[in-house]
Parts: C-alpha cells; structure tokens; sequence
C-alpha cells in the first residue's frame, strides 16, 4: 500500500483484490476494495440483499450465512477470504421455487415479525440442525442465541425448528 | 349490508402472514435493500462533546481521500426549514449551526463512491470544541423542569385528607433505566432526486408525515416527494419521527448529484434515533384495612433533550387504574444534555405501570392480603377519570382466565416459601392497561375486472401483520377469498395513513379501510341502479351482502350479480372508492375509549448460591378487544413479552456521567434478550369487541411489553423476600 500525497495531505491509498466468489453454486469474478467484507459484497456487489446487516459488529447474526456448510457471520468476513469456498445464502435455500423445510416451517410458526433477521435465523437454524446440536428446546435456545431478534420471536422460532427436527430434518 | 363474517370466519383465523414467503426468502425490500445506478454512499461525524460550540472543522483529509464527493457540515450546508410537528416538535434540521446539545449529535456528513471510503473518510474531519459542562443528571440544579408537559395531570378528591387518615399508607420510590429501541434493521435511507422531485426509501413508520416533514425542510411542494417503506426492519417508535439523518441523506444527495444511501451504524442506532426516558418515580397509596384503596398518589420525572418534546405520561394510566376516590397523577421532565427521547414500545405505561404495579404489591404485603384480590377489590368498572363507562374491558376476565391457567392458587403466600430443588420460586402478577390512542385515516378499495381486489392506505406494517391482517378484513368485506385480494402500503403516494404507533393504526385503518370497501360496495349498486338486467337493480346497501366475489340480495341469496360481471357488463375496467376514519368523540360517544387490558403471571426462578435469575413462564391474558389475526396477535404479545423481560432484567442505556456519552452502543454491551432467555409464554384472549370503533379492535403492539418489569419484581420478591425497586434488577441487587 503506498502513500499519495493531495493538497499535501496525506491520503492511503486502498488496495484492491481480485476475488471469485462462489454464491449459490454460480462463480462471480469480483474487483474490491480489499476492506469489502463477503456481507457487503453480497449485498453492494451482487445485489443479493436477503442477507442482512443488523450491527457489523458480529453480534446480531442478521448476516448469518453457510461458507463450506458451516455458519458465519459475513459482517465479520472478509470477502477476500472466500476464495475457493461455497457460500449459500438465504437466496440460495429455495429449489427451483419450493420452499426449503425451515423456510415453511418460519412461515407456519410465525417465527418472524418485521423479517429482518429472518434471514439470519434461517440460516443459522439450517446449519444448528445440521451440527446435531437441536436435541432438545432448550439446546436449540442455546445454539440460536446468537441470532438476536428484536420483535420477540423466539418462542416461535424454537418451534419451527423443532418441527422441521421432528419431521427428519432437511439436510441443507 | 352485512358482511359474511359469520360463515367464513376469516376475520379472527390465525392465517400465515401474506409477506411470510417474501421475508423467509430474503425477497423483501426493506430501505437499505434499494439500490441505483451510480449510487453513492454517506457516512456520519458525530460530537463528541454533550454540550458547547464546534470551535473548528478541518475536512481538508476527509475531502482528499479516495472517492470522497463531498464533505458537508454547518459551514458549507444550505439553510433548512424546519420540519412541521407531527403534534411533537420535529428534530431541528441538522447542521444548521455550531451548537452542541448533546453527545453524538452529527456534525458532518460525507459522501463517497463507496461505503468503505466514506466511513474512511469521516474518520479524517477534524472537529475540536469550545465546550461546556453538560447537564447529565436530574438533580443538576441548572437544569431546566417542566411541569405538566402535556396537560395530562389529574386530581380528584382530597388526597392530603385521605392519606392522612387512611388505615394503612404505603409510599416508595422506583426508577427505570433509559433503554434503546435497538430494531434489528439499521434505519437506512435511500435519497434519490430527480430535478425537484424527491423519492426517499426510509425505515419510517409514518410516510404521510414523513413526505410532509421532507417537504417542508427543503421547500417542496408535498406532491414533490415521495416516501417508499413496503418493509421496516422493526422500529418499536423509532420511526415515528422525522430524524436529522433521513434529511442529511436527502441533502448529500442533492449536494453530489447523485442518489445517496445512508444507513446508521449501530452505535448510531443508540444517538440518533431516539430512545425510552429514564424515570424517577414516587408512588403514595393509602387502603382501609380490608384493602380498599382511599388515595393514590403517583409522580413521575423523567429526561428530555435540550429542545423539542416527548410524550412519555408514566403517571396518566394511574388516574383511571383502580376505583379510588382520592387521586393525584403529575408528570414532570427536565432537560439534559442527552441524545433525543422518543417513542419505545409502551412509552409512559412501561415505566409507570412497573412503579404503580410494584407498589399495588407492596400494599397487599402491608395488608396480608393476596395481590390478585387487592387488584379485584379496588376493580373499575367505569372510567373513574372521565366517570364515563368503558368502550369495553374485561380485565376482571383477565385476572380470572390468567389465574387459573397459570395456577395462582398453588402460590404460598410467604416470601421464599416455595422451592425447587435448589431454586427458590416466585410468583408474581401485575395488571395492567393501555391508553387508547386514534389518528385520521384513509383508504381506497378497487376491484378490477377479474374480480380481485388492490386496498390501498399509506401505511406500514413495521412486523404488527398489518399487510394480513388488513388483507384478510378486505377480503371480509368484500366477500372474496383472501387470494384475491392485495393489501398495499408503505407508500406516501397512497391514501394518507396513520402512524403505525399507539397501538392505534388497527382501528385506525381497519375503519378506513371497511369504509372503503362499503363504498365500494355502492359504487357497484350505483353502477346497477337503472340495469333491469341486473338482479341487483335499485338495491340499496343495507338490502344486499357480499359473499364467493359477488353482492347478493340479503332477502334472495341466490339474486345476485358477481363483480366481475358487472364490470364487464357495463364496460368499466375497475371500480374504486375511498374510505376514512377519523376517531370518535368520548363524549360524543358517551363512552371512556378503552385501550386493551391485559394480566400478566410471572414463575420467576432464582439459584440463591449463585444468584442467578430465570423468567421460568409467562401466562398473559388481555382483553384486546377483537382480534383479527389470532396467529398474529399472539406473536405481538409474545415480543411484547420479550422486551418486558429485556427491560426487567437487561437493559439499560449506560451514559458516561463525565462526557455524557453513551458508553454501551453496541449489541455486545446494551444487552437485548436472546432465545435462551426467553421461557415457555402463553398467551389468551378475552373480551368482547370494543364499542368504540368500528373494527372493534384494541391495538395489540405495546400492552404485551406493559406490566412484565412488576410482574417480575414482584415475582423475586414473593421468591427472595427482596424488594428490587429499580429495573433492570440485576444480579448485584439481588443478594
């Protein structure tokens, strides 16, 4: 990173980085600001904005997605990171139109209000089904707690997953 | 006309939400979603003083740096208008002066190619101060105070003379903390102009006055600006204003030429977008012996800002509360130098309902006396403030159902009496109600020529159902399956909505809205009146009910005509009409508008070796009139519930005494509930529907958060025998 100097002011200049990044099973060649993180790029880049940003700070989960089948928090990931990996994202959960099981399962349980860490959640729930860790309520409150949900949906959300447990899971 | 309620009983059925498939996707649009091209992006400067003057701005760096547009501040910035009081002063316009009111306040906006430059480059204005010693505390005497903000003081009877010879007296002191509506969505906005015309993408809960308060602040006809918000990531009353932030966006966008997105930060989201006052509150209550109450007194002081209003009246509900002859209820704020108080979930009625509450149960102690009997024993029937009958309340009903369900009857009345294995039980109840709240709205209805129906009111649905529950009573009305009807909102340019706020946008464009469609239903009858083809041929509205896409004659269901046939026979591509409601009058009406009342049964759990605490359930039974969306409804509740429990037991906004800065703004330090916080909750309904509008509905929004801080208080002490008097109660308070 070099230094430029305008009206004699020191200014950084940004490094830049060429990255592909596979969303959703489709390769997107991107060149970012290497500060971009995989939550902005998602979101900025490739206009793929079910992914949310509730604090950018790694504390709310609203930006939770799968990288390599395992749950992240794309606000605290850099996109350039995600070279070579599979990131899936709340876009990439429905086939072909049908509704992934926990997706039904949220609408039927009222397990969201304003939505807006819906996306998270969901995610979030895919991946704790798929860790083995929704054995009882109380590990899927345990395991979800990193998901926060302003609206106070909780009660709801524990029982969409433990339906969708109870139904043989769905194997994201 | 009679609507076909009765036989299809879609109105009340707990359907999925109509939005349910578009948020589980990630397919709703909420503001910070939008996007256009050649977009740039805004970063905020905040003070980092509380009070004094901005003695020097150097942006010189900021404007130096990589795809850096623009750097605006009070040097540089164009005179704005001050925005029109929505009945509370709006914000002053931003960036207008070097006054300093309190920490956090924006000082300069930049705007950039990127979001990653801008944050960059606000990082690199300089900004030094002349300050001056800010005012942080209540008892700062410099402060200024405010008595009887808005009128709502009460006194009836002779309190002196009761309380001085009342059998019993009991008198305490409680506080709350300040907290932070903290929605998940960061409030975002999208500005975009074209020549002089406006379209803002806003996380607000009020477009029709956002579009008149835009308007105002940058000299536009209304018509010139357009707010959009089909979907707000929550906002609890965050969004019932028009912030400085929103008008920043719209003024660096016209500034570069370009469209401009602005979403806050977190730590933001806790200075500019307001928050619940902290309170100070006293309450005095004197009782015969056999527990009837003969004075009430409560008095409350909270914060506001610098300048402006807030409506926060923690005392108003203990006026009509219990049947008490002597009665005295007085709110008081003052002024400090601290980030805007606003709307959060409750306001006024959270706090105060946990200091009235508490002490109710403070007295049944002093008496012996069960806590639920001593609330039935001094039980309302009438409005005692306006000696008016309710519109409706079932909180007897309340009390009753919750008492059974929950299992009062098992409770031992001795503090710390009743044990599981190591944790002490207790049990705990609080009654509460909510004021009634009402604004003006209108609606348009049009059926289109293959038999569905569009709704239309500029309002929002920040998580409340309003797209279902609004679709379902449209479709009531109209008589069509709810596939075929659309609800619309969260655009200026549609009929002007209410304020998703008081727990009053249900009534409010649920009337408008039955208005509308009974109009519509005329417009049809008209379209018919000289058809001789048409069985419906000179029916007037009371003669005919709508049912499966058509209007029937009530007397020969059979006669009837579908809409879509009528359309088509008299070659007319759509038929519209518009509905309004405005509230009714209580005199008028000769009725005291009732809010919805609610009882609230608390298990709390507590480890007295660890001292750890655990809400272990929650049985709350309200009486909200009627409800239109079981499923929805008790999903309001339930949150209610959650934001009770985070302001029982977590959340307080922690202010730096010495700078006046708020030094928990982030989720990582201002705790909010999380699932495993969260017990088992169930929630019921009772009551009839309320007389006072034509819906019948009491809101359900807030009154599920009312009532939890006292019930939960009162539930350690019957575990603890320890009185906590302050919320959140907190693990030092309780050994």
């Amino acid at each position: 990173m070099a230094d430029d100097m305008t009206g004699g002011v020191p200014v950084a200049t940004v490094a830049r980085v060429g990255v592909t990044l596979t969303v959703n099973g489709a390769d997107y060649r991107l060149d970012l600001d290497s500060r971009v993180t995989l939550l902005d790029a998602l979101r900025d880049r490739l206009g793929m904005t079910g992914t949310k940003k509730g604090c950018d700070q790694g504390a709310c989960g609203a930006c939770t997605v799968m990288v390599d089948g395992k749950r992240v928090l794309s606000c605290l990931t850099l996109a350039a990171q995600c070279e070579g990996k599979d990131v899936t994202t709340i876009e990439g959960l429905a086939a072909d139109g049908v509704l992934h099981a926990m997706q039904e399962a949220f609408v039927r349980h009222d397990a969201f209000q304003c939505g807006y860490c819906t996306s998270g959640q969901i995610m979030s729930a895919v991946c704790l089904l798929a860790e083995g860790r929704a054995g009882s309520d109380d590990a899927i409150r345990q395991f979800m707690s990193g998901n926060l949900c302003r609206c106070g949906a909780y009660g709801n959300i524990v029982a969409a997953i433990r339906e969708v447990r109870d139904a043989g899971g769905h194997d994201a | 006309m009679t609507t076909v309620e009765q036989r299809t009983g879609l109105v009340g059925q707990g359907v999925d939400r109509v939005d349910g498939p578009l948020k589980v996707t990630g397919a709703a649009r909420y503001p910070n979603d939008f996007s256009y091209p050649d977009l740039a992006y805004a970063a905020l400067v905040r003070s980092t003083v509380a009070a004094g003057r901005i003695s020097r701005l150097d942006t010189a760096a900021a404007l130096a740096s990589p795809g850096v547009l623009a750097v605006i501040t009070h040097q540089n910035a164009p005179r704005l208008e001050r925005a029109p009081d929505s009945g509370l002063t709006a914000p002053p316009p931003p960036l207008q002066d070097d006054r300093i009111t309190f920490h956090g306040q924006y000082v300069a906006v930049v705007v950039a190619d990127s979001a990653e430059e801008a944050t960059a480059a606000a990082r690199r204005v300089e900004a030094e101060y002349e300050p001056a010693e800010p005012i942080l505390d209540m008892g700062d005497p410099r402060a200024e105070w405010i008595t009887d903000p808005w009128g709502t003081d009460s006194s009836r009877g002779d309190l002196k003379g009761a309380l001085a010879s009342a059998e019993v007296r009991f008198e305490a002191t409680y506080t709350t903390a300040a907290n932070s509506n903290s929605p998940m969505g960061l409030f975002s906005t999208v500005a975009v102009w074209d020549g002089d015309d406006l379209t803002i993408h806003d996380s607000t809960q009020w477009p029709s006055y956002l579009r008149k308060a835009i308007a105002q602040v940058f000299s536009l006809p209304e018509g010139n600006v357009r707010v959009l918000c089909p979907y707000v990531g929550g906002a609890f009353g965050a969004g019932l204003r028009a912030w400085p932030h929103i008008m920043l966006a719209a003024l660096a966008a016209r500034t570069v030429g370009r469209p401009v997105k602005l979403v806050l930060t977190r730590p933001e989201m806790f200075t500019g977008v307001g928050h619940r006052t902290a309170s100070e509150q006293c309450v005095k209550l004197g009782a015969t012996r056999d527990g009837r109450l003969v004075a009430l007194a409560h008095e409350s002081t909270t914060p506001l800002q610098i300048e402006g209003t807030q409506f926060e009246p923690c005392t108003a509900g203990s006026a009509s509360a219990y049947a008490c002859p002597n009665v005295i209820t007085r709110d008081r704020q003052v002024r400090l130098n601290i980030p805007w108080c606003n709307f959060m979930r409750a306001p006024g009625e959270a706090q105060g309902n946990f200091a009235l509450e508490s002490a109710m149960d403070e007295l049944a102690y002093e008496l012996g006396m069960d806590p639920l009997e001593l609330r039935l024993r001094n039980y309302s029937e009438d409005n005692p403030r306006l000696e008016l009958p309710w519109s409706s309340k079932s909180l007897r009903e309340c009390y009753e159902v919750g008492a059974e369900r929950f299992g009062w009857s098992r409770r031992s009345p001795e503090p710390g009496s009743m044990r599981d294995g190591d944790s002490l039980i207790g049990y705990g109840v609080a009654g509460v109600s909510f004021f009634w709240y009402q604004e003006p709205c209108e609606a348009r209805a049009t059926l289109r020529k293959d038999g569905t129906a569009v709704v239309r009111s500029a309002v929002t649905d920040i998580g409340t159902g309003t797209y279902t529950v609004m679709t379902q009573l449209s479709a009531e009305c109209l008589g069509l399956d709810m596939a075929h009807v659309t609800f619309e909102l969260g655009d200026s340019d549609l009929p002007a909505g209410a304020a998703a706020g008081g727990s009053g946008l249900t009534a409010a464009v649920g009337s408008a809205v039955q208005a509308a469609c009974r109009n519509l239903v005329r417009a049809f009858l008209d379209t018919v009146r000289d058809d001789p083809t048409s069985p419906l041929q000179g029916c007037t509205i009371d003669e005919v009910s709508v049912g499966g896409g058509r209007i029937h004659r009530i007397d020969a269901p059979e006669s009837g005509e579908a809409y879509a046939d009528i359309l088509a026979a008299h070659g007319i591509g759509e038929l519209s009409a518009d509905g309004s409601s405005t509230p009714n009058d209580p005199k008028v009406a000769g009725m005291a508008p009732s809010g919805a009342f609610a009882a609230r049964f608390v298990e709390v759990r507590v480890d007295p070796d660890l001292g750890l605490m655990q809400v272990a359930r929650v049985v709350s039974v309200v009486d909200a009139g009627r409800i239109l969306n079981e499923k929805t409804a008790t999903s309001q509740i339930m949150g209610g519930t959650v934001g009770g429990i985070g302001m029982a037991m977590l959340e307080e906004i922690v202010t730096d005494p010495g700078t006046g800065r708020v030094a928990n703004a982030t989720f990582g330090d201002y705790l909010i509930p999380v699932n495993a916080d969260i017990p088992d909750m169930e929630v019921a309904f009772v009551g009839r529907p309320d007389r006072f509008n034509s819906v019948g509905v009491k809101g359900v929004g807030e009154i599920g958060l009312v009532g939890i801080g006292a019930a939960i208080a009162n539930a350690v002490h019957h575990a603890t025998g320890r009185r906590v008097r302050s919320l959140p109660i907190t693990i030092e308070q309780l050994f």
